[in-house]
């Protein structure tokens, strides 16, 4: 077990020290996070005459945006940081880690998260301070829904990775799944179809939290289990995927280029 | 000629290797190879480029699957991920090493990924870092290192993990020729002092000549020659002699040379040539050195012509012995 902790150590570790030591770029990932929600906000408010367009309410805007950046950050770190070492030339030395690739690319995203975490909480503090209103931010009930939301768009991530692997240049149908999780986020959630959906309905659910101010244990068991299965499938489906292609890439010798 | 026979404590073991690489004409990259390596051997593969030998060392490494045939390291499939326990790498094409990272912190990482934890890992890391005198680098970032502090950070980071196999595929490549001979001589003498399994890939015959006990000769995805590197040698080793003469060579004294001592003639200027001759059997020096005394022209120098692994695996791979 040992080994799978401090092989997560050295890639949290690895991932800390190239974002300090690249601050400049982390900063201006933040800014333009930020830019982009300003943007948004004040020409929906233009547009509108203060209403937000998206989502019912402003609290809706600020909950779509904030799971939009948390669903990127989730899905970039899988399939982008697998095309990124692939790139750099390094996928096949993390190949070789004895806790099997499965593992490093789980830590890369995990690890990432738990970065990108640290930078996207202050981004939402300064969106609530922007559009002056204020969500309930009850952790407890809102870490595992995020947690089983966000399950189902590391499954994409991995499906798009493995993708990647093979089909190496496929960064521009990477950025229009970005776009698509736009669809996701803002779907309405009550259609039976729309709880298959990656994002919809855990989005709806963490509205609930934060908006309305519903504890996780008011949410009744029918739709906590809707979402603990959606996040099943996705990420099933996702490993799945990745499990396919990545055997294919061994097959093929596809490992060491991009 | 086959060596390292026996499968007890084989290190690794090759057999009826096959990898075509599927496509619309698929290419069939090793055809065949069986091979074993016993612990604590080094042994170099040589061959051509597209000889097989990277394509081989992947399918070690578990980044490549084989279409046929079986490649084990330690009893255990290479396709198996507990196989990676036991094999470290540095590959040819890949950079090896993060350019973002600190030459300490890139052995850190390494260390890290294999489940070393900190503590474990330290003094290896001074060790290391020490050894192949990158002390004054050890806070520089890869990316501003020279090409050949990159690749000793590169085969640093694939010994950290402490396997027993090291697989280096190429690792001299692009390196300059006093650097080359450095990184070659600190090779030798890691798999000497820490009796690592070695496996070294190279179409740079000095260095698997300098490195290298046994060596396995690939042509076209096939093994030609398994031999020990001395016993190849030995196997070449003619009674040749290089000779530099002053003077002309006149045509029928340089046709005689050509017709019983088979000369090959090197350099030549008006008043200078330099040319390599084999004594075969039932003839003796003496033969020769008569020959050119009565040739009018002066023998400046005579020396023995010991093959080298150069010549032997051209021979071999032009036919001349297999």
């Amino acid at each position: 077990m040992n080994t799978y902790l401090w092989s997560f150590w050295a890639i949290l570790r690895r991932q800390a020290i190239e974002l300090k030591r690249y601050a400049f770029n982390t900063l201006s990932s933040l800014v333009t996070i930020y830019v982009v929600f300003l943007l948004l906000f004040l020409g929906a408010r233009f547009v509108a005459g203060g209403e937000a367009v998206f989502g019912d309410t402003l609290e809706g805007l600020i909950v779509g945006f904030t799971m939009w950046t948390f669903a990127l950050v989730a899905y970039s770190d899988v399939s982008w940081a697998v095309m990124r070492e692939a790139q750099q030339g390094m996928l096949e030395q993390l190949y070789m880690s004895p806790t099997g690739f499965r593992w490093v690319a789980i830590s890369l995203a995990v690890s990432s998260f738990v970065v990108s975490f640290a930078f996207v909480a202050p981004i939402m503090g300064l969106m609530m301070v922007t559009t002056g209103r204020y969500l309930r931010l009850d952790l407890p009930s809102l870490l595992p829904l995020l947690a089983l939301t966000l399950a189902a768009v590391y499954g994409i991530g991995l499906a798009v990775a493995g993708l990647a692997l093979v089909f190496k240049r496929i960064q521009a149908a990477f950025q229009i799944l970005q776009f698509v999780f736009v669809a996701f986020l803002f779907a309405p959630a009550e259609p039976l179809w729309a709880k298959a959906l990656p994002l919809t309905w855990g989005t709806e659910l963490i509205g609930r939290v934060v908006v309305g101010g519903t504890r996780l244990a008011e949410i009744p068991g029918v739709d906590l289990l809707l979402l603990a299965a959606n996040g099943a499938f996705w990420l099933g489906l996702g490993i799945l995927a990745f499990g396919l292609c990545e055997r294919a890439a061994r097959r093929r010798g596809l490992l060491g280029h991009y | 000629m086959r060596a390292g026979s026996g499968t007890e404590a084989c290190a690794l073991e090759v057999k009826d290797l096959v990898k075509v690489y599927p496509g619309r004409t698929p290419v069939t990259a090793v055809d065949g190879v069986t091979m074993q390596v016993e612990r604590g051997e080094v042994v170099g593969l040589l061959g051509a480029n597209g000889a097989g030998k990277t394509t081989i060392i992947k399918i070690i490494c578990g980044l490549l699957l084989p279409t046929g045939g079986s490649a084990k390291v330690f009893g255990v499939p290479c396709h198996h991920r507990s196989a990676s326990r036991h094999v470290s790498a540095v590959l040819e094409g890949s950079r090896n090493v993060y350019w973002r990272l600190s030459v300490r912190e890139n052995l850190a990482f390494f260390a890290g990924l294999q489940g070393m934890s900190p503590r474990e890992s330290r003094a290896r890391i001074e060790e290391l870092i020490a050894f192949f005198g990158l002390t004054e680098k050890r806070s520089a970032v890869a990316n501003k290192l020279s090409q050949g502090m990159k690749q000793k950070l590169a085969v640093a980071c694939a010994l950290v993990r402490g396997t027993e196999l090291v697989l280096l595929d190429e690792p001299t490549l692009g390196l300059d020729v006093e650097t080359s001979h450095e990184l070659r001589g600190l090779i030798a003498e890691l798999a000497r002092s820490q009796r690592r399994t070695v496996l070294l890939s190279s179409h740079n015959m000095g260095v698997v000549e300098a490195v290298c006990a046994r060596v396995l000769i690939l042509a076209r995805g096939k093994v030609i020659t398994d031999d020990h590197v001395d016993q190849l040698l030995n196997g070449f080793r003619t009674r040749g002699y290089r000779l530099v003469l002053q003077g002309e060579l006149a045509d029928p004294v340089a046709s005689a040379l050509q017709e019983r001592f088979s000369m090959r003639q090197l350099s030549s200027t008006d008043h200078r040539a330099e040319l390599e001759v084999e004594i075969a059997p039932g003839h003796d020096f003496f033969e020769l050195v008569d020959l050119l005394r009565g040739s009018g022209v002066e023998v400046d120098s005579v020396s023995r012509a010991e093959p080298n692994l150069e010549e032997v695996f051209l021979r071999i791979v032009r036919g001349g012995k297999a």
